[in-house]
């Protein structure tokens, strides 16, 4: 009965014809393409080596400093044009207990060395001299001895201006135990924000694209007025949204409320909507439409049919899909703060800026911890609830 | 009582579904519609509670013109006819319980139902038609922890919270083995002895209609090809309803081994 068989084409040369265009084609796509990215073999062989340094460095992460305890005194200090004529010098301040400080002269001009001498400070330790302005020159490097004091010959620089300023010494003793470094302290502080920037961003994210995400879903709008437009609408803009890399957005954000984490959770909220709705709405278009039928069929409201046939059925992949997210906005709120977004990506960049490496080191793998983490995490509980 | 007068369906894709079928259904009937795959017994219980649009014709039910009901007239309409279905259509992840309740919703205050709340007498009902279906302890099960027949008797527990005058059953044993496809229709016959409720039910079995149909009506390409009673289908009316190739076969259900027909 059924022993029609579908036309089978005639061989031709066209085949190969055909393939060999589709080499060439490829072929021209690939060269362009390797001229305007610039690949250069070369170029990555040569420059290897310079990365040595920075991965060395990145595998000592600055996280933990011998603990120290620090002793200063200052007294004043004046800088003035002329040596010959000078004024009288200031009034030393009562000796007071603890460590002090002298200078000889306590009135200099630039470029002049002076003398500093210090008494009962703690004995056999290094510390160092600094001249206090606003900021801080370091003008030398000293070690009190047995007892406690110490002399030092050091030259002002010969660019200070005149003007009133402090002569600081301070020693450090390390002690036997070790604390947290500031690197890893700041670190740590800027990933918490970068955790509840993706939070909150999700948190925003959710609010918005849940009730929205029912407006496009096709089998819930086609049946109702203005259903059809309302779902291409709602997609449109879903997409539009989706479209827009979160980077983008925080630039854009940052123009209107500053640069920060709060552009960071605008950014990550608006683009989470757009992908969200997305999700959601494909997660309720493949639900089972047997219980809309039924429950609709009970003569119950739209709403009623929403909260009884769709809610239940949605419920897990929405929680899952939820938890990607967050997932995914950890890993941009790291990033998000290289163009000033708030979270650990801000003061990452200043990091590399400065060719602090070790510091960068810190946050780079504080970054991949927390991400590894929330990623093993939101595993767990998308397996536990699906 | 149950009117339809010129029934016809077209889909948008044109297949005409239902040709001006007319039936009039009295109270307390058992009808069973047999007829070829695709001869559209489906579309024509949907019709009636308008799941699908007819195209043309009309339907009245006690009177009321249900082809001509606003959405909310409609819904009322709709409390009053319970459905069950092949899939048993059950929200599959809600407790059995909450299923059985959700045939009470066209009664309860829409925003106290949103949040998942019925009052205390809603739910005794909903106990007690689960008690008359025989799976009382499963109230707290989750739906599709039951195994087939269970869950189609939750469907009939759903529908019974409705307080129907009229149960539509679309095929609601095909996905069942014969020995649970009796209990189930046992269910829908007992609601029908009892409560007087109308049934009309979709079947592919012949033997089932000829156990427990007081009427048949007979659907080929759309139209209405046999109206009487189950006896009356003999070798002559069935081939004119399944065509000259079918055949009868005959299923061996341990009780009481009746002739099964089925359409090739
Ligand atoms: N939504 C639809 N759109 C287009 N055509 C449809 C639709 N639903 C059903 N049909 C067609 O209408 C005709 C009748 O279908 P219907 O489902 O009513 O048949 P049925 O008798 O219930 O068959 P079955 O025994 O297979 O359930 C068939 O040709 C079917 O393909
Ligand atoms: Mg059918």
């Amino acid at each position: 009965m059924n022993n029609q068989r579908p036309p089978t084409k005639p061989a031709s040369l066209l085949g190969p014809l055909r393939t060999a265009l589709l080499v060439l084609i490829l072929a021209a796509a690939y060269a362009y393409g390797f001229r305007v990215t610039k690949v250069n073999l070369y170029d990555l062989v040569t420059g290897l080596p310079n990365m040595h340094h920075i991965v060395l460095s990145l595998l000592q992460p600055d996280l933990f400093v011998r603990a120290t305890e620090m002793q200063k005194s200052d007294t004043p200090f004046l800088v003035r044009a002329e040596s010959g004529a000078l004024p009288p010098p200031p009034a030393t301040p009562p000796a007071k207990p603890g460590p002090s400080v002298e200078i000889y002269p306590s009135v200099a001009k630039p470029g002049d060395v002076i003398e500093v001498k210090g008494r009962d400070f703690k004995p056999d330790t290094p510390g160092v001299i600094y001249l206090i302005w606003v900021g801080e020159t370091r003008l030398g490097k000293i070690t009190t001895d047995a007892q406690g004091s110490f002399a030092a010959k050091v030259v002002l620089p010969g660019d200070v201006t005149q003007g009133d300023y402090w002569i600081e010494a301070r020693v450090f003793r390390e002690l036997n135990w070790y604390v947290p470094s500031e690197t890893l302290i700041l670190s740590l502080r800027l990933m918490l924000e970068t955790i509840f920037l993706a939070l909150i961003g999700t948190t925003f994210s959710v609010i918005f694209s849940i009730p929205l995400s029912f407006l496009g879903a096709r089998n819930l709008m086609m049946g109702a007025p203005f259903g059809r437009a309302t779902y291409y609408l709602s997609r449109t803009f879903f997409n539009l949204l989706r479209s827009i890399e979160v980077l983008i957005i925080v630039v854009i954000m940052a123009v209107v409320v500053g640069i920060g984490p709060f552009a960071g959770v605008l950014a990550l909220a608006v683009h989470g909507i757009g992908a969200l709705g997305k999700l959601y709405s494909e997660a309720i278009e493949s639900i089972d439409p047997g219980p809309i039928e039924a429950i609709t069929a009970t003569g119950a409201s739209r709403l009623q049919v929403i909260a009884y046939a769709v809610v239940p059925q949605i419920v897990p992949q929405f929680i899952a899909f939820t938890l990607y997210r967050w997932d995914i906005n950890v890993r941009m709120a790291t990033v998000i703060g290289l163009v000033g977004g708030g979270g650990i990506g801000f003061i990452l960049i200043q990091y590399i800026n400065l060719l602090e490496w070790n510091q960068a080191g810190t946050a780079i793998w504080l970054i991949a911890i927390v991400v590894m983490a929330m990623d093993y995490a939101s595993a767990v509980i998308r397996e536990k609830i699906v | 009582m149950l009117k339809i007068e010129h029934l016809t369906k077209i889909y948008e894709d044109g297949t005409k579904a239902l040709d001006d079928v007319s039936l009039t259904v009295a109270d307390g009937e058992f009808l069973v519609i047999v007829g070829l795959s695709g001869a559209g017994k489906s579309t024509l219980l949907r019709c009636i509670n308008r799941l699908v649009e007819p195209t043309s014709g009309k339907i009245y039910l006690d009177d009321v013109d249900i082809t001509a009901a606003s959405p909310k007239e409609l819904r009322e309409i709709r409390l009053k006819i319970g459905m069950i279905f092949q899939q048993f259509n059950l929200v599959k992840r809600s407790s059995v319980l909450t299923n059985t309740l959700s045939g009470r919703l066209g009664y309860v205050s829409p925003w106290k139902s949103l949040v998942y709340r019925f009052p205390a007498q809603d739910v005794a009902r909903a106990h007690a038609n689960l008690e008359r279906v025989g799976i009382a302890e499963k109230a707290r099960a989750r739906a599709d922890t039951l195994s087939g027949g269970q869950q189609q008797r939750v469907g009939i527990a759903r529908a019974l919270m409705q307080e129907p005058k009229l149960m539509l059953a679309d095929e609601p044993v095909a996905s069942l083995d014969p020995a649970t496809s009796h209990s189930v229709l046992k269910y829908l016959e007992q609601i029908n002895k009892e409560d007087g409720i109308t049934v009309i039910c979709n079947l592919h079995f012949l033997s089932l209609a000829r156990r427990y149909a007081s009427r048949v009506i007979a659907l080929k390409d759309g139209r209405l090809v046999f109206d009487g009673r189950p006896q009356e289908i003999d070798h002559r009316r069935f081939k004119e309803i399944y065509g000259e190739e079918a055949v009868q076969v005959e299923i061996g259900p341990e009780l009481t081994p009746e002739e099964a027909t089925q359409a090739p």
